[in-house]
């Protein structure tokens, strides 16, 4: 698989995909969607779709494919140069989601969840195959949330396509497995030659799997931790994994979105607490002799006088 | 011309970040300073406003006076060069008239009705710097505008003018007025959005506007008896406070008819009135649910029947 596009800048969202095979544009096709790297907290997740005329179903069961979780790296590598070599009616695309993506949606002012950007990859994908003119009766999806939801989201969202919402759906149907097997060999290779673009030196690529409770990728977060920039953008910074190691290693920073107490936000503020003006009359008359309003042309460009530097 | 200063990079208030407006009297990167005292030097002066301690620039040999202001906004730090500044602000180190900050010591001296020689009228326990203002280039020839001045011998003795300094604050308003018209700076009532800029001159902006713009900004450079005084001097009539406004009482309109009451209070008897406890818990709620509450006694033992609290 050819992933130059997307390490080019793997720091944003990058779309791959086949050639769209003649027959597909013809015949009625079905499309299965399948994700892959929901869950670590490193690396890209990828999304991918596979299509393929609704009459040529039983080919794609004649080359075995089956849920990527229960196959082999070798086999997954194998299947997918096999679904490559079926060309003639078989198409896939993929949408990587940088783990950069990744985070920084998730921790805009708006914040935007990992199901809705989920959800998107997989519209996008699918609109995808319409505008390229693949003839689409059929999705089959794998779900993110509850079933249901998706189904009628999906539903609504492209008329005249029945869209079957499954949990599971990678092992019910061959062509959800087929994306499912596109998109664990697109994550694979993307992980294991990631290109980090900070100058980081020779780089441990020892990280494990990239799950959280993986020993091997909890030591490398330990190791790469940097007390100012937190970690290289292979890091998703949006997983709770991270968010733990930064409060308690590096140095706090604070937005001005952040969240905060009604009294600690009054005490960074320097407001005066209200019983103040309830205390003893001595320092509130010293208070009011000493209130000089600075002019608002001052105020209202944030400039101050200081007595010290 | 944007100099950062850099004098040891471990500790937190060691370096900061200034813009200055051309060169700092002789000292630049480029120039070899021609004396040694000749690099600027930050001074605590007594600000004239506040009474209090300022910061303010003298530049090389003590022929220039800069005043010192930061810009501050939360949530700012720098990235400078290969470091983090905690410290975001932006220090503006601008021009400034020595004569703001020699008033305040002609004015005290001049209660005594006497001449007298400058350098024993400014004179400052406080601030023992202070008499480095003396040898501004602009201190010396521009005293005359606030002061009257004899001259015995080669020796100039002065005393304090309220009426020459009146007449130099007016000039000093009415160059402010120019240069707020000229700057687009939005004088007129109401409030202003910091990121808002506006497009449209304000048609309502009168001249009043402008002027009393103009008399706030140099309030900010003299006491507030001279703040007054200058306003009465700019015919400015003052602004009568919003507080004095009372809200009109409200009275209760004389009708024929019974008194009801306002509110229907019966209400809170019917039985599916019930107190919901509410959702969101305040601050003061929240720091009191964090309270550590090992080993203290829920408020319902203390009215369990006595039996059972002999046991424990």
């Amino acid at each position: 698989m050819d992933l130059d596009e997307f390490e080019a800048d793997n720091s944003v969202s990058c779309r791959l995909a086949s050639a769209i095979p003649d027959v597909c544009k013809t015949e009625d096709c079905c499309l299965g969607i399948d994700e892959a790297g929901r869950g670590p907290v490193l690396g890209p997740m990828v999304y991918g779709i596979c299509f393929c005329p609704i009459g040529k179903k039983e080919d794609l069961k004649d080359l075995k494919v089956a849920d990527s979780k229960t196959l082999t790296e070798a086999q997954r590598e194998h299947l997918f140069r096999k679904l490559d070599e079926a060309k003639s009616f078989v198409g896939w695309a993929l949408q990587i989601l940088s783990p950069n993506t990744i985070s920084t949606s998730m921790l805009q002012r708006s914040k935007y969840n990992l199901n809705a950007l989920s959800h998107d990859a997989a519209i996008g994908l699918v609109q995808f195959a319409l505008d390229s003119g693949v003839q689409l009766k059929e999705v089959f999806v794998d779900t993110v949330g509850p079933a249901e939801k998706y189904q009628e989201k999906l539903s609504q969202r492209f008329p005249g396509v029945e869209v079957t919402v499954r949990p599971k759906a990678d092992s019910l149907f061959p062509i959800v497995s087929a994306a499912s097997i596109c998109a664990k060999v697109a994550r694979d290779h993307s992980v294991k030659d990631w290109n980090f673009p900070e100058d980081l030196g020779e780089v441990d690529a020892d990280y494990g799997s990239g799950y959280p409770n993986d020993p091997k990728t909890k030591a490398w977060l330990l190791k790469y931790l940097d007390p100012v920039f937190g970690y290289p953008q292979f890091v998703r910074f949006s997983w709770s994994t991270t968010q733990t190691l930064l409060d308690s290693k590096a140095v706090t920073v604070h937005w001005d979105d952040d969240e905060e107490d009604g009294e600690k936000a009054a005490a960074r503020q320097n407001n005066t607490s209200m019983l103040s003006y309830f205390k003893a009359g001595s320092k509130t008359s010293a208070q009011q002799s000493n209130t000089h309003q600075t002019h608002r042309f001052f105020t209202e460009r944030r400039l101050q006088s200081l007595a010290t530097l | 011309m944007t100099t950062k200063k850099k004098r040891s990079p471990h500790s937190r208030n060691d370096r900061w970040v200034v813009v200055a407006a051309g060169k700092l009297g002789n000292y630049s990167a480029v120039e070899t300073p021609q004396k040694d005292d000749s690099d600027p030097t930050f001074i605590r002066l007594r600000n004239p406003s506040t009474d209090a301690a300022s910061l303010y620039l003298l530049g090389s040999g003590d022929v220039q006076l800069y005043e010192v202001k930061a810009f501050n906004e939360d949530f700012h730090s720098w990235f400078i060069g290969q470091t983090v500044q905690r410290d975001g602000r932006l220090l503006y180190v601008t021009p400034m008239d020595p004569l703001y900050l020699l008033l305040p010591y002609l004015i005290k001296a001049g209660k005594e009705g006497k001449f007298q020689p400058m350098d024993q009228v400014v004179m400052d326990e406080d601030f023992p710097a202070c008499t480095r203002l003396l040898s501004c280039t602009r201190s010396q020839a521009s005293l005359h505008h606030v002061a009257e001045e004899k001259e015995v011998g080669s020796l100039k003795y002065h005393r304090y003018s309220q009426e020459r300094t009146m007449e130099w604050l007016k000039k000093k308003a009415e160059r402010t007025v120019k240069t707020l018209r000229k700057s687009n700076i939005s004088v007129g009532e109401g409030v202003n959005s910091t990121t808002y800029v506006r497009v449209k001159q304000e048609s309502g902006t009168q001249e009043e506007d402008y002027l009393r713009y103009a008399h706030g900004l140099i309030s900010e450079y003299i006491s507030e008896d001279l703040s007054k005084a200058l306003l009465k001097h700019l015919q400015l009539p003052e602004l009568s406070s919003p507080k004095e406004v009372e809200p009109p009482s409200k009275k209760r309109k004389l009708t024929d008819k019974p008194v009801e009451a306002g509110e229907d209070y019966t209400k809170f008897n019917s039985s599916d009135f019930t107190r919901k406890p509410p959702k969101k818990m305040s601050a003061a709620q929240k720091t009191l649910a964090k309270v550590d509450k090992t080993g203290m006694k829920s408020m319902s033992a203390f009215f369990s029947p006595k039996g059972k609290a002999d046991k424990n």
